[in-house]
């Protein structure tokens, strides 16, 4: 359980004995606003340059010093993005390699979660440990061979590759997600449905997923985010027809002789907006599981 | 979806181990033809003169590896480590900073906890664009910062100068980890009893003796996991260093991650690859030992 969520829910304990020293709070406080002007300056004024460089014309971008703020802010950066065709297959590569990727690892880390958490077999525990350790290798290497076991498959520069990279990937954070959701759900409950003549599978459809079905949300947008971000995969399995915006955004951007920052920042905003989308979904999944996770190990 | 009578009956009776296992086929498939079956033939190139653009190949038994640790092995072990401890240690610092003083009751804090996970969200390649553009040589904001304070006399070149590359590059990835970092010791420090710190300071106990006494042996768990974890995602870490630099200048800003890369897909040299891979997931391998005894002992307490 989270720490929040183990909070309890009463009025605040009575400040009876608190009779601190005034003055040594007052101490604390300003150490703590120190920490959080110089540490969050550090976390949001690249933020705002990222913005403020995204709105800045293309003319006064290539000024030294440069200007803190802009003086004459524009929106041309942004409908330069909308002319550029190529980066609208890179946004479609991005959206179905997402989607497909949260569909498919959904339905497999329930499936996985659900053996797991409800039944007992030999080689349960050895699997659990695979599927964890599985994200502690590195994927630089994995793909050294992948490349070519992909190529032999003729799966290089397709969807598929990516999508079935990528749902590997999100299975040890899903099913530990679904697994926390599923243990929560009481056996006699799939008994019960058991005696009334329910088969395993009608159980676990028509039952135990609907009332995971907040799981399976978070479990999906996580997944969706992890096929959104990826980078190495889609910069080496597949070609420009099938890549995804952040390898995309580097060969349009990255490279050339003078790089068209204004565009590049607007573009990484753009990027970025999703993720900051399914992250407030998420938020309280996230941190709950997180924590539960880091209390569990 | 049985429908039949028939099929019910059999239902039940596989019910438990046929089906716990069915369950689970299709993640297990996955696993092994994504990250089993790689990992296990990227180490076997190790011993064979491979290249990725040929079929075939030839047993070279130990030569890649004593070739790859007569070249250098010791100087991307020593690169990696510099970058690993860095941005395990410093996205530590910010987020630990950050957690404590967002733990206090200052005005906003609850808000500025919610604005400080904005880098955390948003992809490794627009992390690299943005550090990009702000080391950027010509017109860089760093730079104009650094001149106007007179702390620098004379624009730096930091993402292509031997020695700023590697620290730029670290910036960079503190940037994006130390939320996560704070998100995590925020978490632990709520489960440090206020009770403990105010009969700590009835006892005359001030902040700093607090922090030590009370506040620190609580988090001592939660603070081995973030560094072990945060370590073990570092020394395999790839996006920010190959967008930001691509291991230059002159190498200096190469890890494991994208030496292996650079051997096997510029290089199309699969066996020096995997002779370094190897000798990477060695080295990995006693980490994430270190992180399951880690992890059972706090189960166990």
């Amino acid at each position: 359980m989270s720490a929040t969520d183990t909070a309890p829910p009463v009025a605040p304990a009575p400040p009876v004995l608190t009779a601190r020293p005034r003055r040594r709070r007052r101490r604390s406080n300003v150490a703590a606003w120190i920490a959080v002007v110089v540490f969050g300056g550090f976390a949001l004024l690249p933020v705002y340059w990222l913005l403020a460089t995204s709105l800045t014309p293309r003319t006064e971008v290539f000024a030294y010093p440069p200007a803190i703020f802009p003086s004459s802010p524009t929106l041309d950066a942004y409908t330069a993005l909308l002319e550029n065709e190529q980066l609208f297959v890179y946004l479609r590569n991005s959206v179905v390699v997402s989607v497909v990727t949260a569909v498919l690892s959904v339905v497999v880390s329930a499936c996985m979660a659900y053996s797991f958490s409800k039944y007992r077999y030999r080689g349960r525990r050895s699997l659990m440990y695979l599927v964890l350790a599985s994200q502690m290798f590195p994927q630089a290497l994995l793909l050294v061979t992948l490349y070519a076991v992909f190529s032999a498959y003729g799966l290089l520069n397709t969807y598929a590759a990516l999508v079935l990279s990528f749902t590997t990937f999100t299975l040890p954070l899903c099913v530990w997600m679904l697994k926390g959701f599923f243990d929560t759900i009481p056996d006699e409950l799939i008994e019960a449905a058991r005696v009334d003549g329910s088969s395993p599978l009608r159980t676990f459809v028509s039952i135990v997923l609907p009332l995971a079905a907040p799981g399976l949300v978070a479990a999906g947008l996580f997944a969706f985010v992890r096929g959104w971000n990826d980078f190495i995969f889609a910069l080496t399995l597949a070609g420009p027809e099938k890549q995804t915006l952040p390898p995309g955004l580097v060969n349009t951007f990255i490279g050339e002789a003078s790089t068209a920052w204004p565009e590049l920042m607007a573009a990484s905003l753009v990027v970025s907006l999703p993720v900051a989308v399914a992250f407030i979904a998420l938020q309280r999944f996230l941190v709950g599981g997180l924590t539960a996770g880091a209390v569990k190990g | 979806m049985s429908k039949s009578r028939g099929g019910r009956r059999i239902g039940s009776r596989i019910e438990g181990r046929t089906f716990a296992v069915l369950l689970v086929l299709p993640g297990l498939a996955l696993l092994a033809a994504v990250v089993v079956y790689p990992l296990i033939s990227a180490m076997t190139s190790a011993f064979f003169e491979q290249s990725l653009l040929y079929p075939g190949r030839t047993f070279v038994g130990l030569e890649n590896i004593r070739d790859v640790l007569a070249g250098d092995f010791w100087q991307l072990l020593w690169q990696t480590m510099v970058f690993t401890v860095g941005t395990t240690i410093l996205p530590f610092v910010v987020g630990f900073g950050l957690a404590l003083a967002l733990n206090t009751r200052i005005r906003g804090a609850k808000a500025l906890r919610g604005i400080m996970l904005i880098p955390w969200l948003v992809p490794g390649v627009v992390v690299s664009f943005l550090w990009m553009w702000i080391f950027n040589a010509n017109y860089g904001v760093l730079n104009a910062v650094l001149e106007g304070t007179g702390l620098i006399d004379e624009p730096q070149a930091w993402l292509a100068q031997p020695g700023t590359a590697m620290a730029a590059v670290v910036v960079a990835k503190t940037w994006q980890s130390f939320p996560w970092m704070m998100v995590m010791l925020l978490a632990g420090l709520q489960t440090v009893p206020p009770e403990l710190h105010e009969a700590a300071s009835v006892d005359g106990a001030g902040a700093v003796r607090r922090f030590r006494a009370v506040t620190l042996p609580h988090l001592r768990g939660i603070v081995g996991l973030v560094l072990l974890l945060e370590f073990i995602w570092n020394f395999q870490h790839f996006d920010i260093i190959y967008v930001l630099t691509g291991g230059g200048p002159a190498g200096t800003t190469q890890t494991f991650a994208t030496a292996v890369y650079d051997t096997a897909f510029h290089g199309y040299d699969l066996g020096r690859a995997g002779a370094l891979g190897l000798l990477w997931m060695v080295l990995l391998m006693v980490l994430v030992v270190v992180y399951i005894r880690f992890s059972e002992k706090g189960e166990r307490a």
